[in-house]
């Protein structure tokens, strides 16, 4: 539409109806010069020229049609059919089976419990994520009060950011795990080793023998819970630093001087400027948190193998979608999968419900 | 088990324990001694600043501004140490498990096993890095070597940047700068997209690709993930800072709309480019979930090659012997080794690492700005 604006050849003034056409008329009644008049085989080309954006988004349009649209659809169609296979496509009827099936745990195949997975995720993410929060707030406020050797500080707790879930999380396996068979240990592992100080006895923290609580049919395997939320907490924390340390140098200094001539202490500057300043930036970070630790599954393979645990009781929603996958189950994946989005279209409804209550300072 | 603590100590083992407990003792006091000096200094301050030099008519009595003010400065200087100890304490945590991951990778079994882990490696066994390397290993028995792996990696690292990079800018510059029928409502069904957890597509992906017959193959790595509807947002934002009135002056000088995004908007934007072709080859780099799903072990990724269990075989060509072993232990040579795995981490997580040091700025203004890791 643009070339047609700068064209400077001069022509007769067009009929106010071609000229609507051409530019979707004008708000002020002002006749708008709209270039000469055009054959209709001219327009058509020029009116195709003008959509070559289509051509543009093209090749991310097909892909997205097929790898992000149509499994969508897939999702809630395919979760609906009873005894679904992927693979050959074979179902037996249609109806809710799968998500009972899925809810109550009775899969058959001896795969993932899935209210044990929620209730793990659950657990896991709303302990870590505050924690870690809060944890990355004080070192903020710490990175922000010094001068000297800032940067370095801020590169060097940036670095667990950049490592791999599935390689670190075996080395945190090391910092716990107990070396040896049952009638001859050789190490239990630093964690163990500082805990014996204290007089604690060494905890099999990863191992089989890892101390569980049982409520019902659902195992509180708390003993690994320590061991993965010491490892989000690690994880987490570059990122979250990263966010408020960033929001906390854009506050603009007169606040500062401003309190300072008031006679204002630190305590004062802290609770009453910059944490009203970066409560966006919380509030982001405890969101971002929560909606990841809710598709929390690589760490827990690095921590306790593919299996997650002993038999899955350290499973996590997402690693209970693929256990299904490589059972073959397709029906239940799908279902499962259906949950989880729930949940977290949930989650996300109250958040925005919360976030609206909230007075920004920006 | 307890007392196999005491048994195996040595001076070494003391130190680290000594070290370890030092550590925890200096994050209690730095918390309880900051505290108290915040207390302290506020209480100090008012009469400082109100009585001392402003309120005249109260007097000096009993209140010596030299003194308060010497008495402020050593606060000061407190508070800074232990604001620096605080620091270097979490500082030292973050980095532990980089540092135990390398030690680690050239103990030998013997001493990674001790009862009293040792914090520096007494002897440096290279060979680790050796067996990992001519170990044909996976889980599921299939054998792969390293070289495949990495060539694998490299191979779908490299092609799904380049070509979702230009999926991303192609895509991004249309929706910025161009005008077509529908593109507000694409725009926002692509938005509406990051609403839903990839899980969801993931399953369909996989009973897609398996159908088409995709599987074992490196299109079925790249294909899937090419198109990131963030970077397209953060990417279309960019573009939209650039001034119409450049496009304009482009346009009279007869440049095309592709010409326009090569020759303009590509140079000006490149400091988001560079951050985001980082962030996505880190991510491919870091998958694991899909080419477990999707492909046998000789067509996996580096992540997964990790997994594996890395055991003690002797090997038959070893350049130390031919029956030899690392672990040299009675469990015999078949054992899961952990100085082995450790190594492996490694090779996964130190080119990151090196990639982090010279890409700094862009890697952590990326992640600023994109809050994923690709």
């Amino acid at each position: 539409m643009e070339e047609m604006t700068v064209n400077p050849v001069a022509a007769t003034e067009p009929s106010e109806k071609k000229r609507k056409r051409a530019r979707g008329g004008d708000p002020n009644g002002e006749p708008i010069y709209t270039g000469p008049e055009l054959s209709k085989g001219e327009r058509f080309r020029r009116a195709l020229k003008s959509q070559s954006g289509w051509l543009f988004v093209a090749p991310a349009l097909i892909l997205m049609a097929v790898f992000t649209f149509y499994p969508i659809i897939a999702a809630f169609v395919n979760s609906f059919k009873e005894n679904y296979s992927g693979m050959t496509g074979r179902f037996s009827g249609w109806g809710i089976d799968n998500f009972v099936r899925v809810l109550k745990g009775d899969t058959g195949t001896g795969g993932a419990n899935f209210v044990q997975c929620l209730v793990n995720t659950l657990v896991l993410t709303f302990i870590s994520v505050p924690l870690s929060t809060l944890l990355a707030l004080l070192i903020s406020v710490a990175l922000n009060s010094i001068k000297r050797l800032q940067k370095a500080y801020q590169t060097i707790l940036f670095l667990p950011y950049l490592t791999n879930a599935l390689a670190m999380g075996a080395v945190f396996a090391t910092f716990f795990k107990i070396i040896g068979t049952t009638s001859y240990t050789e190490t239990v592992g630093i964690v163990n080793i500082v805990l014996g100080w204290f007089g604690i006895k060494p905890i099999d923290w990863v191992g089989l023998g890892s101390p569980h609580w049982q409520i019902g049919s659902l195992s509180i395997p708390w003993a690994k819970y320590v061991v993965t939320i010491v490892y989000e907490i690690w994880s987490g924390l570059p990122f979250k630093i990263l966010i408020l340390f960033s929001a906390m140098q854009s506050i603009n200094k007169q606040y500062y001087d401003a309190a300072k001539v008031d006679g204002a202490s630190r305590w004062t500057i802290l609770w009453k400027i910059t944490a009203p300043m970066i409560m966006p930036q919380i509030s982001y970070l405890l969101i971002t948190g929560i909606m990841g630790g809710m598709k929390q599954y690589s760490a827990i393979v690095g921590l306790f193998g593919t299996t997650m645990g002993l038999d899955y009781d350290m499973g996590t929603m997402v690693g209970y979608l693929y256990n299904y996958i490589e059972l073959g189950q397709t029906g239940y994946a799908f279902a499962g999968s259906l949950i989880l989005f729930a949940i977290i279209m949930v989650i996300t409804f109250f958040n925005n419900r919360l976030t609206k209550k909230r007075t920004t300072y920006r | 088990m307890s007392n196999l603590l005491l048994a195996g100590s040595s001076a070494t083992g003391w130190l680290v324990a000594l070290g370890v407990l030092l550590i925890i003792a200096g994050i209690i006091v730095a918390i309880v001694m900051s505290v108290q000096i915040a207390r302290t200094v506020r209480a100090m301050k008012r009469p400082a600043a109100v009585v001392g030099k402003w309120d005249l008519s109260a007097g000096d009595e009993g209140f010596d501004v030299e003194k308060a003010q010497k008495r402020a400065k050593t606060m000061h200087i407190l508070k800074n140490v232990l604001v620096y100890v605080f620091l270097t304490v979490c500082a030292l945590l973050a980095f532990l498990p980089f540092y135990w991951m390398l030690i680690s990778s050239v103990k030998t079994e013997v001493e990674f096993r001790e009862s009293v882990p040792t914090f520096f490696p007494h002897s440096f066994q290279w060979k680790n890095y050796w067996m990992i390397f001519h170990q044909a290993t996976s889980a599921s028995g299939a054998t792969v070597s390293f070289d495949q792996i990495l060539v694998n990696t490299l191979v779908v690292g490299l092609l799904s940047t380049f070509l979702g990079l230009v999926i991303i800018v192609v895509t991004a510059y249309a929706l910025a700068r161009m005008e077509f029928k529908g593109k507000n409502i694409l725009f926002a069904v692509m938005l509406a997209t990051m609403m839903i957890p990839g899980e969801l597509f993931t399953v369909s992906n996989y009973v897609t690709v398996a159908k088409a017959g995709m599987m074992n193959s490196y299109t079925v790595l790249i294909l899937p993930f090419l198109v990131s509807v963030y970077y397209i947002y953060l990417l279309r934002n960019n573009f939209m800072q650039i001034p119409n009135s450049l496009y304009q002056a482009a346009k009279i000088d007869g440049l095309s709309d592709l010409g326009y995004l090569i020759k303009v908007m590509i140079p000006l934007t490149a400091p988001t480019l560079v951050s985001i072709t980082l962030l996505r080859f880190i991510g491919t780099w870091n998958s694991y979930i899909w080419p477990q799903l999707v492909n046998t072990p000789p067509w996996r990724m580096i992540t997964n090659w990790v997994t594996g269990g890395f055991v003690d075989r002797m090997q038959p060509t070893s350049p130390w012997g031919a029956n030899w072993s690392i672990y040299n232990g009675f469990y015999g040579s078949s054992m899961s080794l952990d100085t082995l795995k450790m190594a492996a981490v490694c090779m996964v997580s130190l080119p990151l690492l090196i990639l982090f040091i010279f890409c700094r700025k862009y890697i952590m203004r990326g992640v600023s700005k994109s809050g994923t890791k690709g």
